[in-house]
């Protein structure tokens, strides 16, 4: 059985690497498609970029660039953060994000 | 009484695990915040809070003087270290309990351990061992055992490997962790294990062979690209320009290692801006080459290997294995230096992350204490919207208040403390791990923001310590806050919006929902399904989109319908072929505007449209299916009515009937286009016989319905018990329904009942084609039918003859597919055919 999370870990850098090229709207449907069809099977898959950093934030393991400060950002998203749904409508971390966090 | 310690903590410099000896095995507890067995040993004095593990690792080259690392070096001298946030001396003692203590978070089974092992090096003097055991009372635990690292990883290789031909002898144990390096001789006899010397080097680790991928390959790489000449200086600046890149780059290098490990090779690939121009980077690395730049590391341990088997004067063959210990262990290179430059035969069928932890349980389940009484477990805050709690103790009164649900993506916690709550400290971790605050010192009062995941009961664990750290058990809450629903300020959906789709097999439609009941506006979905019948270009055939709003439980008809949209073949550039996708956007405003946008996948077509809620859209073929479907519905209810000699409720369900073909004539005369508003009047009657029909019955009928749903539970269950085949599959199927038992019964809803109610007669049916006795007694059966009740006699013929054979054979697995092929050909499995259907297309 292939492990899920490897299948969305590399979609996430597909279309990271799309988005880049500059033909991003091409596969927009495409990637919408893919990631809903992981919804479904109840996996929640979260892009953090430009999200505000802080030490509490243990759902991403960060790198932190430049200096330390109080309004910290998450710049750049190496893996997603995952979570599964459970019954009774909670979910548990299934992936930390790799992210690299700046201050603003 | 006395009790088995059971316990086991492995207090690593630069990791930290705990494991426990349960019963027969070893359990290795995982850390509630991100699932992970091994704690960093690191702890971060934050400007108003104490980190401890992962999240404080981040911190350790940005902010020295608050966060620390390594302290286990340092253990049993007198170095203490100034934090600067705190202004006092921290020592390696305190932090030491404060890692040990965050281990003690990590046992899931809410036991309360009052004694345990923990490791230490072979090389800790006595003055260590005492620092560590201080360390370990400091976190609260009455009864320690220090056990050393050589012996704890020997212990686990014992416990966990059969065959016991050689333990008597001579064992070294090579453990190559994340950032050290030790090399121990361990002598064993029937009676003891005792380690005999030990060399070490406290630089050398895994992160070397990161660094050495980065120096070696990816350096010169993105120098050879881009031509900056002194890229791998500045790469190394603190604060440099490349700072980001050097991140990113390390965390390339350590997934190569890892990969490599079990690849031949790998390519490294990123994009950068060096420089104001962009690069894409695609580094191919062999195993071949980082064996190459590996080996001056992997040398240097084995040279230490060599030297305590030279300071003891033994050779390789008085060795009996290599044990290996520490993740680096796990790199192909090291495992075929060490065979191939030692000589001696390895041994790495622990795992080698957690074997010290797994040895120190082992030992701790061979030792006694004398335990106390064992404290309560934590109850649950059950509330209002706006949660205000107090929770008081005779010297301390703390009052929380915060809101039940949210939007935002955090919400905020107010802390009122009364009392003695200087030097106590609270910490607050979401139940999935991906929150957690630290330690943080309580005051008069305190707000928290609690960050949230999006649409989910997100529930947060409330703790107090006290001055130790230790947590005061009686303060622990649970708090509970629901994304998404129930914001006091915002407009939830009075009802369930859903899509009619086709359900072939019982030839009728049902309801998916699409948002549900007080989910707050806006909200957008985009729903994948695939088309249920082929439309041919230019034909009348259609897809009706029909979006409607009610109980989702329901059937279509009881639902007011909102939206529609009818695709026609004359609509379309090429055929539509059954099974080829549609996708249905929906997307509705905060003012309860409907925005629909459908693309057919096979056409590239888009189709788009607008509704207000306002408006009633209704399509007259659905509509004359729906009136088709109640009729059926309701001359069935009455015919059940009148078996069960039910006058009462059958005189109701004929008026129901009546009801509904008093519209019958309109209907059926109404043509495509009719600006009247006779159809509206006429779904409005329908939709109300729908509503009526469920309450037919009343509560008995619900009763019998539900006791009828778990008899047939009971039957399905022994059924799937007694197949021969895909049993796995038929039980995911049944809990699948029994997930939504609870909601079911509930509803109340006679539709939504006999709906479990057919799902589970699929499941029996699918049973009961999956057991081999079933599958023969029906084969004999229509063995005996005559040609006629075939529809193909001379196939049906032959499979026959197989199926003979393979009967014979007892190859039964064949012989399902054979009577599988057979069912194909009787003429009796087509009467049901959907011809008569038309539904809505969408499967």
């Amino acid at each position: 059985m292939i492990n899920p999370i490897h299948i969305m870990n590399q979609l996430f850098e597909m279309q990271a690497k799309i988005n880049e090229s500059g033909v991003a709207q091409n596969f927009e449907r495409n990637f919408n498609r893919l990631f809903s069809l992981f919804e479904e099977e109840g996996y929640i898959i979260q892009d953090p970029t430009g999200e505000a950093y802080a030490e509490t934030r243990t759902d991403c393991e960060a790198s932190i660039s430049g200096r330390i400060g109080s309004k910290m950002k998450i710049t750049r998203t190496i893996k997603p953060i995952i979570y599964q749904k459970k019954d009774g409508g909670s979910v548990q971390l299934l992936q930390k994000g790799v992210v690299i966090a700046e201050n603003n | 009484m006395m009790k088995p310690v059971n316990f086991g903590i492995d207090l690593g410099t630069t990791n930290s695990l705990i494991a426990k000896y349960d019963g027969n095995k070893v359990v290795v507890f995982k850390n509630p915040v991100g699932q992970k067995e091994t704690l960093a040993s690191v702890v971060a004095y934050r400007p108003d809070r104490i980190l401890v593990g992962d999240k404080a690792r981040e911190y350790l080259t940005k902010d020295p003087v608050n966060v620390f690392g390594n302290f286990k070096r340092k253990m049993g001298t007198d170095e203490k270290y100034y934090v600067v946030n705190i202004d006092d001396n921290v020592t390696p003692i305190q932090l030491s309990a404060l890692v040990v203590k965050e281990l003690k978070n990590f046992i899931h089974s809410g036991e309360v351990p009052e004694a345990c092992v923990i490791t230490i090096p072979a090389s800790f003097d006595t003055m260590q061992s005492n620092a560590t055991l201080k360390a370990g009372q400091e976190a609260g635990f009455k009864h320690i055992f220090l056990l050393q690292e050589p012996i704890a990883a020997s212990l686990a290789f014992f416990n966990e490997v059969a065959g016991d031909s050689k333990k008597d002898g001579y064992w070294l144990v090579y453990d190559f962790g994340g950032g050290t390096f030790d090399a121990a001789l361990v002598h064993s006899t029937e009676q003891e294990l005792k380690v005999v010397d030990h060399e070490g080097n406290n630089f050398l680790g895994g992160a070397d062979f990161d660094f050495a991928i980065i120096e070696k390959i990816i350096v010169p790489e993105i120098v050879r690209q881009t031509g900056i000449e002194n890229f791998e200086q500045e790469l190394r600046v603190k604060y440099g320009k490349y700072e980001k890149l050097y991140y990113e780059i390390m965390y390339y290098a350590e997934e190569a290692k890892k990969e490599l490990s079990y690849s031949s090779s790998v390519v490294i690939e990123f994009n950068a801006e060096l420089d104001n121009k962009k690069y894409e980077f695609s580094i191919p690395v062999t195993r071949e080459k980082i064996n190459e730049i590996f080996l001056p590391i992997i040398n240097e341990t084995i040279k230490l290997l060599k030297n305590v088997m030279e300071n003891n004067r033994l050779t390789p063959k008085d060795i009996n294995q290599v044990v290996l210990v520490g993740g680096s262990t796990f790199i192909p290179q090291v495992r075929e230096q060490l065979a191939l430059q030692t000589g001696i035969s390895l041994n790495y069928s622990t795992d080698p992350t957690t074997s010290i932890a797994a040895g120190a349980a082992y030992y701790a389940a061979n030792k006694y204490y004398e335990s106390s009484p064992i404290e309560e477990a934590p109850e649950e805050i059950g509330g209002e919207i706006l949660s205000t709690v107090e929770f008081t103790e005779p010297e301390l009164k703390i009052e929380t208040s915060y809101n039940k649900s949210s939007r935002d993506k955090e919400e905020v916690l107010l802390l009122f403390c009364q009392g003695a709550y200087e030097n106590k400290f609270f910490r607050i971790i979401r139940s999935d791990g991906g929150f957690d605050t630290g330690y943080i010192p309580l005051k008069a009062k305190k707000t928290e923001f609690l960050s949230l995941v999006p649409a989910v009961s997100n529930l947060f664990n409330f703790y107090v310590y006290d001055t130790n750290y230790e947590e005061i058990k009686s303060f622990a809450r649970q708090l509970s806050i629901m994304h998404g629903q129930y914001m006091v300020d915002g407009q939830p959906l009075p009802h369930d919006i859903s899509i009619e789709v086709d359900d072939i097999e019982n030839k009728t439609t049902r309801l998916e929902a699409i948002f549900e009941r007080n989910s707050l506006l806006p909200q957008k979905r985009t729903l994948y399904r695939e088309i249920s019948k082929t439309i041919k270009k230019g034909s009348k055939d259609s897809v009706i989109i029909n979006i409607l709003e009610g109980d989702k439980n329901a059937r279509p008809a009881s639902n007011l319908t909102i939206g529609c949209i009818t695709i026609t073949g004359k609509d379309l550039k090429t055929d539509l072929v059954k099974g080829s996708d549609i996708e249905i956007q929906l997307h509705i405003t905060d003012s309860r505007v409907l925005n629909t946008s459908v693309f057919l996948v096979m056409t590239q077509q888009e189709f788009k449209n607008v509704f207000s809620i306002s408006e009633k859209q209704i399509s007259l073929e659905r509509l004359r299916d729906q009136y088709n479907d109640m009729e059926t519905e309701l001359t069935e209810t009455i015919r059940q009515f009148q078996y069960n000699d039910d006058d009462i409720w059958e005189i109701k369900a004929n008026a129901l009937l009546e009801d509904l073909h008093s519209v019958k004539e309109k209907l059926f005369k109404l043509k495509t286009g009719d600006k009247s508003d006779e159809k509206y009047v006429i779904a409005e009657k329908i939709m109300r016989v729908s509503q009526a029909a469920d309450k037919l019955g009343g509560n008995e009928r619900i009763s019998m319905l539900v006791e009828q749903y778990f008899e047939l539970k009971e039957r399905v269950l022994e059924a799937i018990n007694s197949a021969d085949f895909e049993k796995e599959e038929m039980r995911k199927k049944l809990q699948k329904i029994e997930q939504s038992e609870d909601s079911f019964i509930r509803s109340k809803n006679v539709s939504f009942i006999e709906n479990k109610q057919k799902q589970l007669d699929e499941l029996h049916w699918d049973a009961l084609c999956n057991t081999t006795s079933f599958l023969i007694s029906r084969y004999v059966l229509w063995r005996e039918l005559p040609a006629e009740a075939f529809k193909d006699y001379s196939a049906a013929r032959s499979l026959m003859k197989m199926a003979d054979v393979s009967l014979e054979k007892e190859n039964y697995p064949e012989f399902r597919k054979q009577v599988f092929s057979l069912t194909h050909l009787l003429v009796s499995m087509n009467v049901n055919a959907n011809k008569d259907f038309k539904g809505t297309g969408i499967g």
